[in-house]
């Protein structure tokens, strides 16, 4: 822990300096950024009434030249502190939280590590991500980032061709180092067919195409809103205790969202799905806010403890 | 008409194939569930010796229980136990185990040596797997119990002469109801 006494007092002598310089830079910015946004419009609208509609010159491409030119400049504006946000403030929050956590605003897990955990069988065409963090939390190793899944499917053909991306996952994806050493693959998924069709659902999760077999548990609460699959049926239960079940469970109530669990080459990777955007700045809301901060560290913490969670420090077995 | 009734014979013998192939299926994955438990205790009694070994001279008050776990070994590796016998045998055997672990908490320097941590770390390793195959051999009789007593697969198992098999008792562990709440708004 660090030499504060609580959030509060770190707030006030740590972050609140900086918060209100950046608050500063947030509203100069806002005004930049609108007279940006206020020019293109202008620019936009006097090129559709000047241009003159009888010549061959085609009038939307200047049109589109500007407003995507003057969308881009706003962006490049209001970067820079949102840029500043992340690094003072963020990465003060993190060390507070846990001293062994490293904070890096643009870096995530990469989509190969994504793609590997094999917790969504939709190829992945569409990837990226933000705010990852990594540190070791008692001999537990562990990342984290926000990552963006899209799949891209195509519909019609010829000159009705058309392409779209569709989200497979929005979220915090987590990767830690598992307590227990195990050679196979076993996957934990939220369980959609059973809720919906009860027992004719778990037919259908039997004939589930692609992954291993289906791995039947003798939790009903943890059947009920889990569906496992797994290369192995003792492994899968060597991993999935009663106990580890049980801690699953609560997490997942915890959340209170879809929680997906893939259990490979003795790391657990979490898949936490989430339409929120963590540790981002409001803009049009100050930054000197201590709840808005506080939530920061609220959601760090609540990130983090999935090692007490899941008892992932608890090393009794042969790994050590 | 006649059409009708090959049809019929057809899907009837179809399905009595599929039946008789599924409860096949169930059986013998009863039997693999069954078949690991079985490598599990052997790497169980492969570490007896050594734990018993380890702890000897440590031990002064528990004697009699080593001389017990050396004797459940030696009794469940006998050729001729039957296999409840053996139920009993393991699980006595199970028992003491735990009861040994307990004692060492009295013994600070036999809890500090780091072969007996290794000993006591396979140990938890193995009885975890054990567990976890206990699980999957009472999964499997379940699913195969299941198939053998609803109707039609049961007339088949009869039969075929298939029986009722019994689960295997799995010793209780700790359970505790875990509170969680979202501390955070989500949205």
């Amino acid at each position: 822990m660090s030499r504060y006494n609580n959030f509060r007092e770190f707030y006030e002598q740590e972050l609140r300096p900086d918060l209100e310089s950046i608050d500063l830079r947030r509203r100069a910015t806002n005004k930049k950024a609108l007279t940006v946004l206020l020019i293109t419009v202008v620019a936009v609208m006097s090129e559709l009434l000047l241009i003159p509609g009888d010549t061959d010159f085609p009038k939307p491409v200047p049109v589109i030249i500007t407003a995507f030119a003057g969308l881009v400049a706003t962006g490049i504006v209001s970067e820079s502190y949102r840029k500043e946000y992340k690094e003072k403030i963020i990465a003060r929050i993190t060390g507070y939280a846990d001293e062994g956590l490293v904070y890096s605003p643009e870096g995530f897990i990469p989509m190969d590590t994504f793609v590997r955990s094999r917790i969504f069988t939709l190829s992945c065409d569409k990837y990226s991500g933000e705010d990852h963090f990594r540190g070791r939390i008692g001999k537990t190793d562990i990342e984290f980032s926000e990552v963006t899944a899209k799949h891209r499917s195509s519909s019609g053909a010829g000159k009705n061709r058309s392409e779209e991306y569709t989200i497979i996952f929005k979220g915090l994806f987590i990767i830690a180092d598992f307590n227990k050493h195990f050679k196979t693959h076993t996957v934990v998924l939220p369980d959609t067919a059973e809720k919906l069709f009860g027992k004719f659902g778990q037919t259908l999760q039997s004939a589930a195409f692609g992954r291993g077999e289906l791995i039947r548990l003798e939790d009903p609460r943890f059947e009920k809103e889990f569906c496992v699959y797994g290369d192995d049926q003792v492994e899968a239960r060597y991993i999935l205790t009663p106990s580890l079940m049980e801690r699953i469970l609560a997490y997942r109530k915890k959340w209170n969202t879809n929680l997906h669990l893939s259990f490979l080459d003795s790391k657990v990777y979490i898949a936490i799905s989430m339409y929120k955007d963590l540790f981002e700045l409001r803009p049009f809301k100050p930054a000197a806010d201590y709840n808005f901060i506080e939530e920061s560290l609220r959601f760090l913490t609540l990130i983090t403890e999935v090692v007490e969670d899941l008892s992932l420090n608890t090393r009794i077995w042969t790994k050590e | 008409m006649l059409y009708a009734i090959i049809a019929v014979v057809v899907v009837l013998l179809l399905s009595v194939i599929l039946i008789f192939n599924s409860l096949i299926r169930k059986k013998n994955d009863v039997e693999n569930a069954f078949a690991s438990i079985d490598v599990m205790l052997r790497k169980r009694y492969d570490l007896i010796p050594k734990i018993v070994e380890a702890v000897k001279a440590y031990m002064t008050y528990e004697r009699e229980l080593l001389t017990e776990l050396t004797q459940l070994r030696i009794k469940a590796l006998s050729q001729t136990i039957t296999p409840e016998e053996r139920v009993v045998v393991e699980n006595r055997l199970g028992q003491q185990l735990t009861s040994l672990l307990v004692a060492v908490e009295n013994y600070p320097d036999l809890k500090a040596s780091t072969n007996f941590l290794q000993l006591q770390g396979t140990l938890n390793e193995v009885e975890e797997q054990l567990a976890a195959s206990r699980r999957a051999f009472n999964a499997a009789v379940t699913l195969y119990n299941n198939s053998i007593e609803v109707f039609p697969s049961n007339m088949i198992a009869s039969m075929m002469n298939y029986k009722r098999r019994t689960l295997f008792e799995i010793p209780g562990e700790m359970r505790e109801e875990i509170s969680a709440k979202p501390p955070v708004n989500m949205a």
